[in-house]
């Protein structure tokens, strides 16, 4: 069955296990930067960046090699596919989610003042959107 | 008795002062700290110095308003107490969680709470520092973002900030007499931007003084249990020991996310929070560092992600935004992107790095803190009338 996957990571332990679930599919993993923090340093400093796209890759470069080494751990020959978007997690997991079958997302293991500024995403995901989720623990 | 209820006033304010200086040395000295062009140390000193000078002299201001002008009698000094566990509360639970609640707003509130139950709130006193809670943060937005969209850029091409490996400073012990000459590797305007870097620190902490030190003592003050100038020494003591201890922890955390931003922009954030702060502060209303700096940061982020791009730019070729996807549309083989890379599927768009409702939600915790400081302290001075 090759069924298209999006998996979203924000380089916690937590969500390293969403694509070790899905591995046998083709999957793209999506990161979020520049997501809203108590002093908006990181949203800041990427809008300030001269070139936006290099700053983007720059800030999703840690996830999206964590996400390959877990696939080559694996042996998965599977497609694997790197998005990143800027801003609210929610939202971007949401806008993309349609290209896909499912949505495998790890639950979540944030700190109080990120599911307070954030919240808790693998929830909301869950509420709204247009495919099936899959929460990974 | 009353010794006994000073004592613990005094414990009470050293606990609020300490957890001030922890938060705001990280705010005054966390980018320079993080950029490695001084050490924790040297900023705590610095921090302690200025905070004592803003505190010995703009701050009076301030107290004046805490101690008098909120409520139309003076505070007890058992009430006094009380005010200062709920600000020590409120600090606690913004520590818990992480949330920059405004410690001079947690003040005001819970003063005013005070005044509510006893029927002795100066309304006229409150709705000028409430109206100044509500231009504050527009005034920090609108400078940032003007500065982002029009200034910034050319600030940026002309100012460079950076540490260079090796000691800034080194002794030449050539001549006769050794002499200081600029460390190995250290350009001229390296050591022009660190003197810059560490001129605006201070001025950051001479704010932070003039805002936070009456926040830790003013309960205490307006009753006359413990006069002016020894209470400005008790605040400048406990901020000085929370910069010298937990700030090592804040200027971490705080100087690591505002290491996402660039120096120069720091500067400029620290420059505008810092005359805002002083200018009310001497005006005597209480207001916090953490709320002009963070919508400054807001302003200048989103001044520079939702700048036009003008016909002149677009034109000389200065454009990174529109003239890129542009090309990229009209050329198929054009430049690809290196390996290991994902390719960007479309634009990135900056403007949803500031989705309105996330910046909403982020001023919400500014409502609800005082308002939740205002209610406790009225339940329980209702409760418990000893004034």
């Amino acid at each position: 069955m090759t069924s298209r996957l999006l998996v979203p990571m924000d380089g916690s332990e937590m969500s390293e296990h969403a694509p070790e679930y899905a591995l046998d599919a083709d999957i793209t993993v999506l990161t979020v930067v520049g997501e809203p923090l108590p002093m908006w340093g990181e949203a800041t400093g990427l809008a300030l960046a001269g070139d936006l796209e290099e700053a983007t890759q720059e800030h999703a470069r840690a996830v999206f090699g964590r996400a390959r080494e877990i696939a080559t751990a694996a042996d998965s020959d599977a497609e694997l596919d790197t998005v990143v978007e800027l801003g609210h997690p929610v939202r971007a997991i949401i806008d993309r989610a349609d290209d896909y079958d499912t949505v495998v997302i790890g639950s979540h293991g944030g700190s109080v003042s990120d599911s307070l500024y954030v919240g808790n995403v693998a929830k909301k995901v869950v509420n709204r959107s247009p495919v099936p989720v899959v929460v990974v623990r | 008795m009353v010794e006994t209820v000073l004592l613990v006033g005094i414990v009470a304010s050293i606990f609020v002062g300490f957890n001030i200086g922890g938060s705001s040395t990280g705010i005054a000295w966390g980018p320079a700290v993080g950029a490695g062009l001084l050490r924790k140390v040297t900023a705590a000193g610095l921090m302690t110095i200025f905070v004592f000078l803003g505190g010995w002299t703009v701050g009076r201001n301030v107290m004046d308003t805490l101690s008098e002008g909120i409520i139309t009698i003076e505070i007890s000094l058992a009430a006094g107490v009380a005010v200062l566990f709920f600000i020590g509360l409120g600090i606690l639970v913004a520590n818990v969680f992480g949330v920059p609640v405004p410690t001079s707003m947690v003040t005001v509130g819970a003063i005013a709470g005070l005044g509510l139950a006893t029927d002795t709130v100066n309304y006229a006193e409150i709705g000028r520092i409430v109206s100044w809670w509500v231009v504050t943060p527009i005034i920090g937005f609108w400078i940032g973002a003007t500065v982002g969209r029009y200034i910034y850029p050319e600030l940026n091409r002309r100012f460079e900030i950076r540490s260079s490996e090796g000691p800034l400073l080194a002794l030449d012990r050539g001549g006769s007499v050794p002499k200081p000459t600029l460390g190995p590797n250290t350009t001229i305007q390296e050591l022009v931007g660190t003197c810059v870097v560490l001129v605006i620190g201070c001025y950051m902490a001479f704010s932070a003084g003039a805002s936070n030190v009456p926040n830790a003592v003013a309960p205490l003050v307006s009753s006359g249990a413990l006069d002016r100038n020894p209470a400005i020494i008790i605040a400048t003591v406990a901020i000085g020991f929370g910069g010298f201890t937990i700030a090592r922890r804040t200027m971490e955390s705080v100087g690591s996310e505002l290491s996402d931003i660039p120096l120069l922009a720091a500067l400029v954030v620290m420059l505008t929070a810092s005359t805002i702060t002083t200018a009310l502060s001497w005006a005597g209303i209480p207001i916090s560092l953490v709320m002009a700096s963070v919508m400054t940061i807001v302003g200048l982020g989103w001044g520079r992600a939702t700048r036009p791009v003008t016909a002149r730019e677009a034109i000389r070729g200065e454009s990174d935004a529109e003239l890129a996807t542009g090309a990229l549309k009209a050329e198929p083989d054009a430049p690809v992107t290196k390996i290991g890379e994902a390719e960007p599927n479309e634009v990135l768009d900056a403007g949803s790095l500031f989705n309105p409702r996330a910046v909403m939600k982020y001023i919400s915790m500014w409502i609800i803190g005082p308002a939740m400081s205002t209610l406790l302290a009225y339940g329980f001075f209702i409760a418990v009338p000893f004034v």
